[in-house]
């Protein structure tokens, strides 16, 4: 059982023998850091006493980049931060510039977004699913998930033409419309896929070596966590009932019913649950999208060439998959802009990763890791 | 020369062929033609049906339906560049995937594939009968652990050694409730040695799962435990230890420790069979309806009952996830234990009213 | 809680049914569909929209260069000249140099949006993602010409050539 937070290490009145502190690297390479977290841990036996994140190893200068070219020619290279979650990347980037330069999305255009959106949020649940499960060591779920992911990204692809980075879409709405038979394929889907859902949770919700594993482990009391700033599952894991969609709905948010769910204790099998509730809910407001879908046109009026006013400024977010994605643009009268800053969820999420792993061990560390939900691309940019 | 052949008879009077010449052949076909092929196709076995049940084929392109990939991998394993760790204690780290390998296979002398040669008429299906059969087997089992201790230990890295002493710390508190769940068939037989134990099923009637069915649940979670697998995978787990105890070994050597996995997969499912699920018997010997059964040689009831088996372990691993180390000890020693002692005692009280 | 819950509750704690449950979808899993694709006897076929390796048709093309000006990591390299045209008269810009520098190319489509032309005459929508080669200078910086060979989908079979 993990120690509570900010407690001293807990010798046992001295029942313990004397070991000393190993300095333990879990390294850049490393099959469970998603990427290439490096974590300096301070390690008594098998229980950590400290640990150092240290990251930049995938620092490639996305917020420079975002400075030396126009506008939309900057939505790809909001796709490769969050690589598992391209489409709210875009969301967030469009929504900010959008708000800055004064367009109005179409009705229809809006409506595709929150589909996208909800579907990205999918994908990258079950991706993390996947790589959570593998960590621990439940092999399985790693393919099923990769099987339904497989649609999913069929899907992407016939809508946009790329799988991954996505591209999909530009300030003031979308470059395509959606092809033919795409909504039927999509529905289908969304029929099929609490089936799935079903099938994961019968492999994991209640089996007793998973709870083992995750019941307890990482608990984040709630004023730790917005202390911290952190959003999206792990603040809700925690019990606040916080998400973007509902707090400040942007996009169509206000016009579907959903339902945000919490956890009550803010373990890993907590933040486990609410993803997969996450799941369902965005099964949810895609099938009353495919519904609601107005006609219409898919991009606003706006001009050629998008300028900002000069120290024009705006800070843009998003519920993203991990968390709250923003942006923070400033403008200076010419098309490019002056300076972009990227809120990243699994930076800031990162940041309390080291007050989870006091006292836990070092399996335990895999486990947190792996609930903390961060891409590396995300959180070096 | 017939003088020198009788002169070489040993002290129970068994002639050279009894003496010399029958336990070749037995060791030719039983572990060579037999044992050794199935640990590598075991392999092969487990990759394609874990690839099933994951919705995906696994290898099928090295021959047809992948039967050729064990040889593929030997050949691969064999040509890599045999590095040693640079301060790796040397004559260590050569012994150390010996010592896990050898026994596993040693252990074979003694498990009956099938009928002794008072029913074959021939020669019998094992390569000795020891009457502390079990003793044997238990106590080479336990010389593997020297193996993993070593290994990790001697690799000269900080992630080796932990795994290493995991593994052993794991292996040393499953063997406690591997031997007493061991000793519940032995109670109902009487005897130690492995045919006597078949021997006495058939008499019996039954499979001794039926009476034992708790002793055979925790010698399976046991058996799980020793060899390292899931869900009890720990010290070998990828994500957390990298590899644990054989991070440093590659080529040949990394293929002796992996080899010696599956041949303790292997051993752990005949003592099974052996002692559980009536080695080369027919189910329900002692109903004559079923004697047209009888047909079937014993060896091939054997493998089968081998195989059911492999199966479930491999079943195991593509469901479960991995237990936490302590999580691990503490089922070992707080439940497996006292379930076993009770399993024991009742099994003790029975046969005594009975 | 009343009895029944409770008996429950023990039977599922010691009889293992959430283990058994696990093991009973990975069991049924034997029997269903693999989602295994045998490339290369059976090859993924990429959607319509599917951006892949580009296509040049220098005829449409009007060289106004806003692909190499739309594209975010400036791998386009336009040359161009104006000639008067014999036959006609009329002045003509011809295409010198058509570069793409394919190592750092993301295939993003921006040069395709921008293309004004109808139908466009840069696209990404080959269908091709078999872009390895033997040879390590063959795929990485494709010239004019061998933008305009690029069949619309390699070939992998005899029959497929012809």
């Amino acid at each position: 059982m993990t120690q509570p937070l900010g407690l001293p290490y807990d010798d046992h009145d001295g029942l313990f023998a004397e070991s000393e502190e190993m300095e333990l690297n879990f390294g850049p390479q490393h099959p469970a850091t998603h990427g290439v977290l490096r974590l300096k841990l301070k390690v008594n036996g098998e229980r950590i006493v400290d640990s150092y994140p240290i990251i930049g190893y995938l620092h490639r200068g996305t917020e420079k980049l975002f400075e030396l070219h126009p506008f939309f020619q900057n939505v790809p290279h909001t796709d490769r931060m969050d690589y598992v979650a391209a489409a709210t990347n875009n969301q967030a980037y469009v929504g900010a510039v959008e708000k800055l330069v004064g367009l109005v999305v179409p009705p229809r255009a809006r409506y595709i977004r929150m589909m996208l959106a909800e579907l990205q949020r999918i994908s990258s649940h079950l991706l993390w699913l996947a790589t959570h499960a593998i960590d621990i060591g439940a092999m399985t779920p790693f393919f099923y998930t990769f099987r339904e992911r497989e649609i999913l990204l069929d899907l992407f692809e016939e809508y946009c033409g790329a799988r991954l980075t996505l591209n999909c879409m530009r300030p003031g709405g979308l470059p395509h419309d959606l092809p033919v038979g795409w909504t039927e394929r999509c529905a289908k889907l969304m029929a099929d896929l609490p089936g799935k859902l079903d099938e994961y949770e019968e492999l994991l919700t209640n089996n007793r070596i998973w709870k083992k594993r995750t019941v307890g482990i990482g608990v984040l009391p709630p004023e730790i966590a917005i202390d911290y700033g952190v959003t999206g599952p792990m603040l809700r894991g925690s019990g606040v009932r916080w998400d973007l969609r509902k707090a400040l709905p942007y996009d169509g948010y206000d016009e579907v019913e959903f339902e945000v769910p919490t956890g009550q204790n803010g373990d890993t099998y907590d933040r486990y649950v609410v993803r997969m509730i996450e799941m369902r809910q965005s099964v949810r407001i895609v099938n009353q999208c495919l519904e609601k879908l107005p006609d219409g046109p898919i991009m606003a009026k706006r001009p050629r060439v998008l300028k900002a006013a000069k120290d024009a400024e705006i800070y843009h977010g998003i519920e993203g998959p991990k968390g709250e994605i923003g942006f923070y643009i400033v403008g200076d009268g010419t098309p490019n802009p002056y300076r972009c800053h990227v809120r990243p969820p699994s930076f800031i999420n990162l940041q309390s990763l080291p007050e989870l792993c006091k006292g836990a061990l070092i399996a335990d560390l895999v486990a947190l890791i792996g609930t903390t939900d961060i891409v590396l691309g995300e959180v070096d940019r | 020369m017939t003088s020198l052949i009788e002169s070489v008879r040993n002290a129970t009077g068994d002639t050279l062929f009894d003496y010399a010449v029958s336990p070749l052949v037995k060791i030719l076909v039983l572990l060579f033609l037999m044992l050794l092929p199935l640990i590598a196709y075991l392999t092969l076995a487990e990759r394609r049906i874990l690839g099933f049940m994951q919705a995906r084929l696994g290898p099928n392109r090295v021959g047809p339906w992948g039967l050729l990939q064990p040889i593929a991998d030997v050949a691969k394993l064999l040509v890599k560049a045999d590095s040693i760790p640079l301060r790796a204690v040397k004559w260590a780290f050569v012994l150390a995937p010996c010592l896990v390998v050898g026994p596993a296979i040693i252990i074979f002398s003694v498990i009956p594939l099938g009928p002794p040669a008072s029913e074959t008429g021939g020669l019998s299906w094992f390569i000795t009968d020891i009457n502390t059969g079990l003793l044997f087997v238990v106590a080479t089992a336990t010389i593997g652990v020297y193996g993993l201790i070593i290994g990790g230990w001697s690799s000269n890295n900080k992630f080796s050694l932990m795994g290493g002493l995991r593994s052993a710390a794991q292996m040393i508190s499953y063997e406690v409730p591997q031997g007493l769940a061991l000793v519940g068939p032995v109670l109902l037989a009487g005897t130690l040695s492995m045919v006597g134990i078949v021997e006495a099923q058939k008499s019996d009637g039954w499979w001794y799962v039926f009476p034992q069915i708790i002793g055979f649940f925790l010698y399976m979670v046991a058996g799980i435990a020793e060899t390292n697998r899931n869900p009890f995978d720990l010290p070998e787990a990828e994500s957390e230890l990298v590899a644990g105890f054989h991070t440093e070994y590659s080529g040949m050597r990394f293929a002796l420790f992996f080899l010696g996995e599956y041949a303790n997969m292997i051993v752990i499912s005949a003592v099974a069979t052996t002692l559980f699920l009536g080695g080369w018997l027919r189910p329900f010997p002692s109903v004559e309806a079923l004697a047209f059964l009888d047909v079937v040689p014993g060896v091939i009831w054997f493998t089968l009952k081998v195989f059911v088996f492999l199966f479930v372990y491999i079943w195991f691993r593509g469901t479960f996830p991995r237990y936490r180390f302590d999580q691990l000890m503490d089922l070992g020693w707080k439940w497996m234990i006292p379930v076993a002692l009770g399993n024991l005692a009742l099994t003790a009280l029975v046969k005594l009213l009975v | 809680m009343d009895l029944w819950t409770s008996v429950r509750k023990a039977a599922d704690k010691f009889l293992l049914l959430d283990l058994f449950a696990g093991l009973g979808l990975t069991f049924k899993h034997l029997f269903r569909e693999k989602v295994t694709v045998q490339y290369p006897e059976e090859r993924w076929e990429p959607a319509h929209r599917f951006r892949g390796m580009f296509r040049l048709d220098e005829d449409r093309c009007i060289k106004c260069t806003i692909c190499a000006r739309d594209c975010p990591i400036d791998i386009i390299y336009i040359d161009w000249h104006q000639e008067v045209n014999p036959e006609t008269g009329k002045k003509d810009k011809l295409l010198d140099r058509f570069d793409i520098d394919v190592q750092r190319c993301m295939f993003c489509g921006l040069c395709e949006e921008g293309c004004p032309t109808e139908p466009k005459s840069i696209w990404l929508t080959t269908k091709t993602y078999e872009l390895a080669s033997y040879d390590r200078w063959k795929n990485l910086y494709v010239d004019m010409d061998e933008l305009q060979e690029w069949k619309v989908r390699p070939a992998y079979t005899d029959e497929e050539i012809a």
